[in-house]
């Protein structure tokens, strides 16, 4: 019931991180979206600002060439009247139709001009118009005169009438430029003051970008700092509850080897050494018995056999919990023995070598290579269907290496790894050292193990 | 004649004292002593000084084979005889190496244990039969799961004869004089075997004679 709840009150962080993803994830996509659009805004307002600059600066072109055509025509036209007064032949027919022909296109041209105008422009065009009206009645003005008469107005027509036309035509020239200039600097003007605008909205969507871009950062942090505090905090979790399995194991093999040897003590000494002394009595019974007694000596033998075969699977069990030899013989001996044990009970012929290996090996470590070795040896007899097994044991400089090899059918190491096999590593991880296990199907299999000798101090707990 | 003297050294007081029973009902061996650990077994052989040490292996505080080893390193000339519950040859070998000259199984004891004192006595080794046929089982499986020869085989009859006398716990001297040969045949003859055999000292020699059911 317990586990439950905790399970429950660290599943409720979960979704807290989550929103706060999904207001990330938001953030930073309004974010690029404001960009983009933004970018796109620029870029339109950009070239809508360069057609009107065209369009703006085409119109100026046109409208000065126009004027400085209607100058010039009017110009022309004076010179014709002007030609036209001096002239004195009668027939003036090409002078007259050309005459007609400049004031036929002035008309056009007058009429033509846009209608949008600026008072400059109104001003210049009115007076052009009404230069030209005077120009007319010159010009119809002589065309009605006698010849006679005419030549005599030609002088006085020509001082009095078309210089002071003339200037004035001379006059909206230098007009026409300054308009000119002035219309172009207020073009420039407006042209600015658009740039500006756009300048102040990038610059507010960039400031806007920015604080938000900033915020997503602090977010962002914020979150991962949280996930790391998170993920350290499991870590330290996962490597605590991992050290206390791993005490609780090496407890737990502790447990087991003490209750195991003072087990098979109490078998030993008290039943194994009971049923001895029993087995002692009935002998010096037996031979102090008389001949004429035959019933008695069946029950004695009997009983002695009984006495015989419990004595016989006490001490087996004795054995199987806490080999004697361990503490009779050495380690060598007692590999030596549970080798040969082995091959008595099985089908498997098993060879012990040993190197170097010390007499005064501490218990922890004699006790870890016999059971290694016995478990390796059990798995041999129960799995491999091998004929041979190896067992070496070798102390180097700084290490004691244990070695169990079967030329049986093998198995996978990466599938195939049961409580036996666990308990082995177990052992060896105990004492600091390293366990491998190396087999293919049909090619055998090698147990090994290396244990630092003499261990490193702190070392095992 | 003047009685063997006996010091039993095990740590189990009933088994102790069934030992004591057998060996005090005959009349030609007494008790001198018991001691019911390997450190107490050593110091007091070293101030009795008995005849033969009957002692077991498996006991509390230097166990048989250390406190044999010890004994027969100050007094050379008590003998051992070792009980033990194992007929194991890792055990028979042991004990040999450690200077035993007999070795008897604890089951056995009652029955073989007069004897065996009376042979280690007199310098001659002793096994119980069960350990000779454990050892002869162990040999021959091997052989046939190794497909080895047996090197007993390989052996002439005056080898065989040597072996046993060797084994016996008799010196190149004695033998020579036995079988009227010279020091330096015997020694040969003993090399011969030995390498023969691959065995390595004489204790090797002694398991193995046992083994063949040569000795017991």
């Amino acid at each position: 019931m317990n586990t439950r709840t905790a399970g429950t009150e660290s599943a409720t962080p979960l979704p807290r991180s989550h929103k706060l993803r999904w207001l990330l994830l938001i953030v930073g996509g309004a974010l690029l979206s404001l960009l983009l659009a933004s970018g796109t805004l620029a870029i339109r307002f950009l070239d809508k600002l360069h057609a009107q600059q065209q369009v703006v600066s085409h119109t100026l072109t046109a409208r000065a060439q126009m004027l400085s055509g209607l100058l010039l025509s009017l110009q022309s036209y004076n010179d014709a009247v002007q030609q036209f007064v001096a002239q004195e032949q009668a027939d003036q027919a090409p002078a007259r139709s050309h005459l007609d022909q400049l004031t036929l296109e002035l008309d056009t041209d007058l009429r033509r001009y846009p209608n949008d105008r600026d008072p400059t422009e109104t001003a210049m065009l009115d007076g052009m118009q009404s230069v030209f009206t005077q120009q007319r009645t010159v010009y119809i003005s002589v065309l009605a005169a006698k010849p006679d008469e005419r030549r005599r107005q030609a002088l006085s027509l020509i001082s009095d009438r078309m210089i002071p036309l003339q200037r004035q035509i001379l006059n909206w020239s230098g007009t026409l430029q300054t308009w000119n200039g002035e219309r172009l600097q207020h073009a420039d003007r407006a042209l600015v003051t658009e740039f500006g605008s756009l300048q102040g909205g990038l610059s507010r969507v960039l400031a806007i970008g920015f604080g938000s871009g900033l915020l997503l950062v602090l977010g962002s942090l914020v979150y991962i700092i949280r996930l790391e505090r998170q993920t350290h905090g499991r870590y330290v979790q996962l490597a605590q509850s991992q050290h206390e399995l791993q005490r609780l194991s090496s407890r737990l093999v502790d447990a087991q080897e003490t209750e195991r040897r003072s087990l098979s003590r109490e078998l030993h000494d008290g039943i194994g050494q009971a049923l001895g002394a029993l087995l002692v009595d009935i002998g010096r019974m037996s031979t102090t018995l008389s001949d004429d007694r035959p019933e008695v000596r069946t029950q004695l033998d009997n009983m002695k056999s009984v006495a015989e075969t419990t004595l016989l699977s006490v001490r087996n069990i004795a054995l199987l919990l806490r080999p004697s030899m361990l503490d009779d013989l050495g380690l060598v001996a007692a590999l030596e023995w549970q080798g040969r044990e082995v091959s008595r009970r099985s089908e498997i012929e098993v060879s012990v070598e040993s190197e170097n290996m010390p007499d005064d090996l501490p218990d922890e470590y004699r006790i870890c290579i016999y059971r290694l070795v016995q478990e390796a040896l059990n798995n041999a007899v129960r799995h491999s269907g091998a004929r041979n097994a190896k067992v070496t044991v070798e102390h180097s400089a700084e290490a004691i290496s244990v070695q169990v090899s079967d030329d049986g059918r093998g198995f996978d190491p990466t599938r195939v790894r049961g409580l036996g096999m666990l308990g082995m590593e177990e052992r060896v991880h105990r004492l600091g050292g390293t366990f491998t296990v190396r087999s293919q199907l049909g090619q055998g299999a090698e147990i090994t193990a290396n244990l630092p000798f003499p261990p490193a101090s702190g070392n095992h707990s | 004649m003047k009685k063997i003297g006996v010091f039993l050294a095990d740590d189990h007081t009933l088994i102790r004292a069934g030992l004591r029973m057998v060996v005090d009902a005959q009349a030609d061996l007494s008790v001198v002593g018991e001691a019911n650990n390997g450190r107490e077994a050593v110091a007091m052989v070293e101030a009795l000084k008995p005849d033969v040490v009957v002692m077991d292996i498996g006991m509390p505080n230097l166990n048989g084979i250390e406190a044999a080893r010890e004994i027969r390193k100050t007094l050379p000339d008590t003998q051992i005889v070792m009980l033990s519950m194992h007929s194991d040859e890792g055990y028979v070998l042991r004990a040999l190496k450690a200077g035993a000259k007999a070795y008897l199984l604890k089951d056995s004891a009652e029955a073989d244990l007069a004897q065996a004192i009376r042979a280690a006595a007199a310098g001659k080794s002793f096994f119980s039969p069960a350990v000779g046929k454990v050892l002869l089982e162990d040999y021959i499986r091997k052989l046939q799961r190794t497909g080895a020869e047996d090197s007993y085989e390989l052996l002439s009859p005056r080898e065989r004869e040597i072996l046993q006398l060797v084994a016996e716990g008799k010196s190149s001297k004695e033998i020579a004089t036995l079988l009227n040969l010279s020091v330096y045949t015997v020694e040969t003859h003993r090399a011969h075997v030995m390498q023969k055999l691959n065995v390595h000292g004489i204790p090797e020699l002694i398991l193995y004679a046992v083994r063949k059911g040569i000795i017991s």
